[in-house]
C-alpha cells in the first residue's frame, strides 16, 4: 500500500525516490522513449511508432493475464506454451476445417480458458505450487502443440479470418485496438471493480482476505483461467500477424517476456500491487529496447539477456522503495 | 492412521525398482548391459543437477536457471578452449561461471528477498541469451580430444560420467548428512527459527546453496557437450523439467526441510530409464515431456496429500 506522507512541497531525495516507486513503470518507460530518440537514428519517426505499437499489442494482451496471476502471488510459466498451441488451433480450425471466423475464435478462446481453469484448479486444490504446476502444464501443452500439429505450419490462412487482427484502422491494424479494447476492460476490472479489491487484497494476504469473506478459491483459480484466455487470444492475434500458425510459437521466451513486462510495470512480485496501465507500460518499455536493439543492428540475441537485466534493475529498484515506505 | 515413513521410504526404493522390472520384461534390449551403462550415463547429467537442485528444494527454493546455465558454462569453456586457451583453465572458467551465476541467486533470494523461481527464471535466461550471443548462436564443437574423453571414456570399464556421478552423489551425501553445514540446510527448510536461535545466517546457507546448484550445473553442462563434443546454445532446455521431476520422483519435498540425494540421483535414474524406454519404443521426445509434466503434477498432488492426512492424523482430526 502506498503510505500519504504530508510534506511541505519541495523535493527532497527520499520524496523523489518515494515518487518514482510509485510511477516507476511511468519513468522508466520516458527515460526510455527519451533516450531512444537521442540516440537512436529513425527511432521517432512515424513507421517506427507504428512498428513498435503492433508489436506491443500481442505481448500486452498477454501481460494482462500474467499481472492478475503474479498480483495473486503466483506464476503462469505455461502461458507462452498456450501461445503455440491455440496458434495451431486456430491454423486448422481456419484453414484446414474452414470453420466460420467467429466459431474460430470462440473454439480457441475456449481452449485458452480450459488450459488456464486446469491450472486455476491444480493450484488452488492439488495444491501444488503454481510455478511447478504451471512447469509441467507447460510440458504439456507444448507436447500437446506438436502433437496436434505434426511439426508442420499452417500458413496462408483465410482472408476473413486474417481480417480480425489485419484491418487497417487510422494507420494501425485492428490488432491494436483488440489490445486497448482488452486493457480497457480489464483496467476497470482490477481498478474499478470489486473483483480487483478482492484480487489486491488476496494478494496481499490470503489468509486475512479469505477472513474478510474474499472468495479466495474463485479468485485464484480466475486469474489463471483469463492468464489462459488471454494467452490464446495473443496466439490468435501472433498467427494472424505472421499469417501462419506455428506449433512453436510463443514458448519460455514469450512468457519470459510477458514476466519481464508485467515486472518493469510496477507488478510486485510479492503479490497485491499491479496495474494494466502499468503493465501496458512496461510493454512499450521493452519493445523500445527491442525496436532499438533492431535499429542499431545488433544481435538479436542480446535482447534476451539485456530483458534479464532489466528485470533484476527492476526488482532491485523496487525493492528500494518499498523499503522506504 | 498417518502414512508410517519407513513404508513411504519403502515406496519410494519399490518405484524405481518397479519401474526397472517393468521396463527390462516389456521392452527388448533395455536390460542389456550396453544400453544400461548407456542409461546411467544418459542419466549423469540430470543427476548432477538433481543433486544441486535437491539442495535448493530442501530450502523451499527452485532453481530454473538451468536451461540455460547447461549451456553458458560449457559455451565459455568451449569458447576458450577453441581460443587455444588450455583444457584446465578453460573448465575452470566455464565451472566459475557457473558458480558466479549460481551465488548471484543466492544474493537476490538471500539479500532482496526475491523469490527463487523469478530470479532463477531470470538468470537462466541471461545466461541463455549470452550463450546465444557469444556464437552467433551457432554451436561450436570439434574440442580437444581429452575434453571429449572426459565424457565418453572409461576406467576399468565404467565411464568417467558414472564416476562423476557417484563422485557427486558422494560429495551431496556427504555434505548433508556429516557437515554441520548440511544441518543448516535442513533446518532452513524445515524449521528456520532454530537456524535463528542458534544464531546462523540463513544468508549464508542461502548462497552455500545456490552457488552449489550452479556449480552443479555447470559439471553438468561440461559434461554433456564433452558427451556430444559439441556446445549448442539451446543445449540445456531438454533438462530443466527432467532435474526437477528427478527430485521430486525421489521423494524430495517441495514444502522444504525434507529430501534425500541418493534416492533424487535415483529419480534421475528412474527419469534416464524412462526416456531410454520410450525413446527404444520410438515414442516421440514430446510425448515424453506430456508423460513426465504429467508425472511430476501428480507426484506433487500426492505428497500434499499424505502430507495434510499426516498432519491431520497428528491433530487428530482425522
Amino acid at each position: 500500500m502506498t503510505r500519504e506522507v504530508k510534506r511541505p512541497l519541495g523535493l527532497t531525495p527520499g520524496a523523489l525516490i518515494g515518487l518514482m516507486g510509485r510511477h516507476v513503470s511511468f519513468f522508466i518507460f520516458a527515460f526510455l522513449a527519451i533516450i531512444a530518440t537521442l540516440c537512436v537514428r529513425n527511432f521517432a519517426a512515424r513507421d517506427n511508432i507504428v512498428i513498435i505499437l503492433k508489436q506491443s499489442a500481442i505481448p500486452a494482451v498477454a501481460c494482462i493475464g500474467m499481472t492478475m496471476v503474479l498480483m495473486t502471488g503466483g506464476i503462469d510459466l505455461s502461458l507462452g506454451y498456450i501461445v503455440g498451441l491455440a496458434s495451431i488451433i486456430s491454423g486448422i480450425l481456419a484453414k484446414t476445417l474452414l470453420l466460420p471466423v467467429p466459431e474460430v475464435v470462440l473454439a480457441v478462446l475456449l481452449a485458452g480458458a480450459l488450459i488456464g481453469l486446469a491450472n486455476g484448479l491444480i493450484t488452488q486444490y492439488l495444491r501444488v505450487p503454481a510455478f511447478i504446476a504451471t512447469l509441467g502444464s507447460g510440458y504439456v501443452i507444448y507436447g500437446l502443440a506438436q502433437i496436434v500439429s505434426q511439426g508442420s505450419i499452417i500458413n496462408r490462412l483465410p482472408a476473413g479470418f486474417l481480417a480480425i487482427g489485419r484491418t487497417d484502422l487510422f494507420g494501425l491494424p485492428s490488432a491494436v485496438f483488440v489490445a486497448a479494447g482488452v486493457a480497457l476492460g480489464f483496467h476497470i476490472l482490477i481498478s474499478r471493480a470489486i473483483f480487483g479489491r478482492q484480487l489486491r487484497a488476496f494478494g496481499f494476504g490470503p489468509k486475512a482476505a479469505a477472513l474478510s469473506g474474499v472468495p479466495t478459491a474463485r479468485i485464484n483459480v480466475t486469474v489463471y483461467a483469463i492468464s489462459g484466455t488471454l494467452a490464446a487470444l495473443a496466439g490468435l492475434l501472433f498467427t494472424i500477424r505472421v499469417n501462419a500458425a506455428q506449433p512453436n510459437m510463443g514458448g519460455g521466451v514469450f512468457t519470459f517476456e510477458v514476466v519481464t513486462a508485467a515486472i518493469v510495470g510496477g507488478t510486485s512480485l510479492f503479490g497485491g500491487v499491479g496495474s494494466v496501465a502499468g503493465s501496458i507500460l512496461g510493454v512499450l518499455s521493452i519493445k523500445i529496447i527491442e525496436n532499438c536493439i533492431n535499429l542499431l543492428g545488433v544481435s538479436y540475441h542480446l535482447y534476451l539477456a539485456v530483458q534479464g537485466a532489466i528485470i533484476l534493475l527492476a526488482i532491485i529498484v523496487g525493492n528500494m522503495t518499498n523499503r522506504r515506505a | 492412521m498417518p502414512i508410517a515413513h519407513p513404508a513411504r521410504r519403502a515406496a519410494l526404493f519399490l518405484l524405481p525398482l518397479a519401474c526397472f522390472l517393468v521396463l527390462g520384461s516389456l521392452i527388448p534390449h533395455f536390460l542389456d548391459v550396453s544400453n544400461l551403462l548407456n542409461v546411467v550415463r544418459q542419466s549423469s547429467i540430470i543427476g548432477i543437477c538433481a543433486v544441486g537442485m535437491t539442495y535448493v528444494i530442501i530450502i523451499k527454493g527452485i532453481d530454473l536457471s538451468l536451461a540455460g546455465l547447461l549451456a553458458f558454462c560449457p559455451m565459455v569453456s568451449g569458447m576458450l578452449m577453441l581460443a587455444g586457451v588450455g583444457m584446465v583453465p578453460s573448465i575452470a572458467a566455464g565451472l566459475a561461471a557457473g558458480i558466479v551465476m549460481g551465488l548471484f541467486n543466492g544474493l537476490m533470494v538471500a539479500r532482496l528477498a526475491v523469490p527463487a523461481f523469478i530470479t532463477t527464471l531470470v538468470v537462466g535466461q541471461i545466461s541463455q541469451g549470452l550463450a546465444l550471443i557469444v556464437n552467433g548462436g551457432r554451436s561450436i564443437g570439434a574440442f580437444p580430444a581429452r575434453f571429449v574423453f572426459i565424457g565418453n571414456g572409461s576406467l576399468l570399464g565404467v565411464p568417467l560420467s558414472d564416476l562423476l556421478l557417484i563422485l557427486f552423489l558422494a560429495l551431496g551425501f556427504f555434505i548433508q548428512r556429516k557437515t554441520a553445514l548440511g544441518n543448516h540446510i535442513n533446518a532452513l527448510g524445515g524449521n528456520e527459527s532454530v537456524l535463528r536461535q542458534e544464531g546462523i545466517s540463513a544468508a549464508k546457507v542461502q548462497f552455500f546453496v545456490f552457488g552449489f546448484s550452479g556449480f552443479c550445473a555447470a559439471v553438468s553442462g561440461l559434461l554433456l557437450s564433452a558427451q556430444m563434443d559439441t556446445v549448442h546454445p539451446t543445449q540445456g532446455d531438454a533438462y530443466q523439467l527432467d532435474a526437477i521431476a528427478a527430485c521430486i520422483i525421489g521423494g524430495v519435498d517441495l514444502a522444504g526441510g525434507k529430501g534425500s540425494i541418493p534416492m533424487a540421483v535415483a529419480g534421475a535414474l528412474v527419469i534416464g530409464c524412462l526416456r531410454n524406454a520410450l525413446d527404444l519404443q520410438g515414442v516421440h521426445p514430446f510425448i515424453q515431456n506430456i508423460f513426465i509434466g504429467s508425472v511430476i503434477i501428480v507426484i506433487v498432488f500426492l505428497g500434499g496429500v499424505v502430507r495434510r492426512r499426516n498432519e491431520l492424523a497428528t491433530r487428530g482430526t482425522l
